[in-house]
């Protein structure tokens, strides 16, 4: 993974799509550099057994070849749940690399987290990203799938740090030392999202600065960033708006760390869209590339680094 | 199963079935699988009364909820919060979320309210099983369908005029149901829905 990580463009600041994004994304083409995608929204998965059992939304991707105009596609999966313990949904990689012959993206992501499980004869999908244990026997699940994954697709692979709202009874490991030994021994990179890292730090009262200083910054490969909300006592991962100044801190404070990162993406709902609207939205984005340009690389044009 | 399996599908029911998890705060391990480990028993015990599994179990019925609404604004405001709030219990009760599809779920919403009309369950509202079938058949036009086969022509029966009925539920404003005994003919044409309106012989 160190010559994976080496080799990872330096992209700048994307932008994660959402429908509702679509005019923006229209007018305001140079507010970003490139475009994250969660590609299970442009396909519908018909189950296990269906022939076919995906449909590609054509008219989706067409719009995405685009509005990206060059710049690259990066696919950020919510279907692999990975953590999942019954069976690797397959049929996920399957898609990925079809996505991979048509964007040639530079990297790929999906959650360090679960959400398919075992239902009598069927199968529940929560709808939410549940948490591993950190423990040792979960990494040793974790790795041949990691594998495999890396085995399909000739670019990185990146898992994202989840959000969570209960730590479990006798984890072996914190947050550091699972997600550093998770990259060491199965090769991926890290997407380290820092809204997520803020939520965690502030609902559990710890420190997030302990947990950068713990890990390895040299696995991260990309970082999210978001606005969150409170709700009855909780703070969540709404992605709801503009980045609180918490999440500009750990930005700040990660940007020359990380010598290895390609991108800092910024996601929103689309339903916050019309409150936040265009100007605000590329405010943040040119913030974020400010950010970007006082501690890291100017990307190099995807062109010359691209396929 | 494997335990680890066996655990996760614990801690899945924890989290989308609000009586299963109160049937394990209450009876403790006896209410667990037995193919678990020790390890695993203590930690559903700890999640199940934690509060943590309080907000992810709202964060569940959120993104759950969030495709009713999204999709079926009409249905859901023909129920009024009361009955929505009832019948969306009842059908995750009876539904366990399958698909993270926003279109299937709400397809599936559709056919369970039907389904308790049909069996004489009663609303407030008399024209909520043209309103459940009119929006029900729109997403039968827009479900993802292989290249080149189109989705079959969708006629829904309505008694009373559908116009105002949809335009004043689509607004929030009150509904004064005029009868009207006429058809709603759904195609999909040039890449979106077009319905027109037709005379009951």
């Amino acid at each position: 993974m160190h010559e994976e990580r080496a080799a990872i463009p330096k992209l700048g600041v994307g932008l994660a799509y959402q429908p509702a994004l679509r005019p923006f994304l229209e007018s305001r083409g140079d507010a970003f550099d490139y475009l994250e995608v969660v590609p299970d929204i442009l396909w519908t998965d018909l189950g296990v057994g269906s022939t076919p059992r995906y449909l590609d939304d054509s008219g989706g991707i067409d719009f995405l070849r685009r509005v990206a105009a060059g710049r690259p596609i990066v696919p950020h999966g919510i279907g692999l749940s990975i953590g999942t313990a019954h069976r690797f949904n397959r049929g996920q990689l399957d898609q990925i690399e079809k996505w991979h012959g048509w964007f040639q993206f530079p990297w790929h992501s999906d959650h360090l987290a679960w959400n398919l499980a075992e239902h009598g004869v069927d199968e529940l999908n929560a709808g939410v990203t549940l948490p591993l244990p950190r423990d040792r026997e979960t990494l040793e699940a974790l790795a041949p799938r990691v594998a495999e994954v890396r085995g399909r697709l000739p670019v990185p692979f990146l898992l994202e740090n989840n959000v969570y709202f209960f730590t479990m009874p006798g984890e072996q490991m914190s947050d550091a030392e699972f997600l550093n030994t998770l990259c060491t021994e199965t090769g991926c990179g890290l997407l380290l999202d820092l809204h997520n890292v803020y939520c965690n730090a502030r609902n559990h009262r710890t420190d997030p600065y302990r947990l950068l200083s713990e890990l390895d910054l040299t696995n991260v490969a990309e970082i999210h960033v978001a606005g969150g909300m409170e709700h009855e006592g909780w703070y969540l991962d709404a992605h709801s708006g503009p980045l609180p100044e918490p999440v500009w801190e750990l930005l700040r404070h990660c940007l020359p760390r990380c010598p290895n990162l390609g991108g800092v993406t910024f996601e929103m709902l689309g339903s916050w869209y019309v409150e936040m609207g265009a100007d605000r939205l590329a405010e943040e984005l040119d913030a974020l590339r400010e950010a970007w340009h006082r501690d890291q690389p100017a990307p190099a044009p995807w062109a010359e680094v691209g396929c | 199963m494997l335990s680890a399996a066996a655990f996760q599908a614990v801690f899945a029911r924890l989290v989308i079935d609000p009586d299963f998890r109160d049937d394990v705060r209450a009876r403790g391990a006896a209410a667990l699988a037995a193919e678990l480990t020790d390890l695993e028993r203590e930690r559903l015990l700890f999640v199940a009364a934690d509060s943590g599994m309080d907000v992810t179990r709202t964060l569940h019925k959120g993104f759950r909820l969030s495709k009713l609404l999204g999709q079926l604004p009409l249905t859901c405001a023909a129920l009024g919060k009361e009955a929505l709030a009832r019948e969306v219990a009842e059908f995750w009760r009876q539904n366990p979320p399958v698909s993270f599809y926003y279109l299937a779920e709400a397809v599936a919403f559709c056919d369970f309210l039907l389904a308790r009309l049909e069996e004489g369950m009663e609303f407030p509202t008399p024209y909520l099983a043209e309103v459940v079938a009119w929006e029900r058949a729109g997403l039968e036009l827009q479900r993802p369908r292989a290249a080149g086969v189109a989705p079959p022509l969708q006629i829904v029966e309505f008694t009373h005029d559908p116009l105002p009925l949809l335009i004043a539920l689509g607004r929030g404003e009150p509904v004064e149901p005029i009868e009207r005994p006429c058809l709603m003919i759904g195609g999909y044409e040039g890449g979106k829905v077009e319905w027109r309106l037709a005379e009951a012989d």
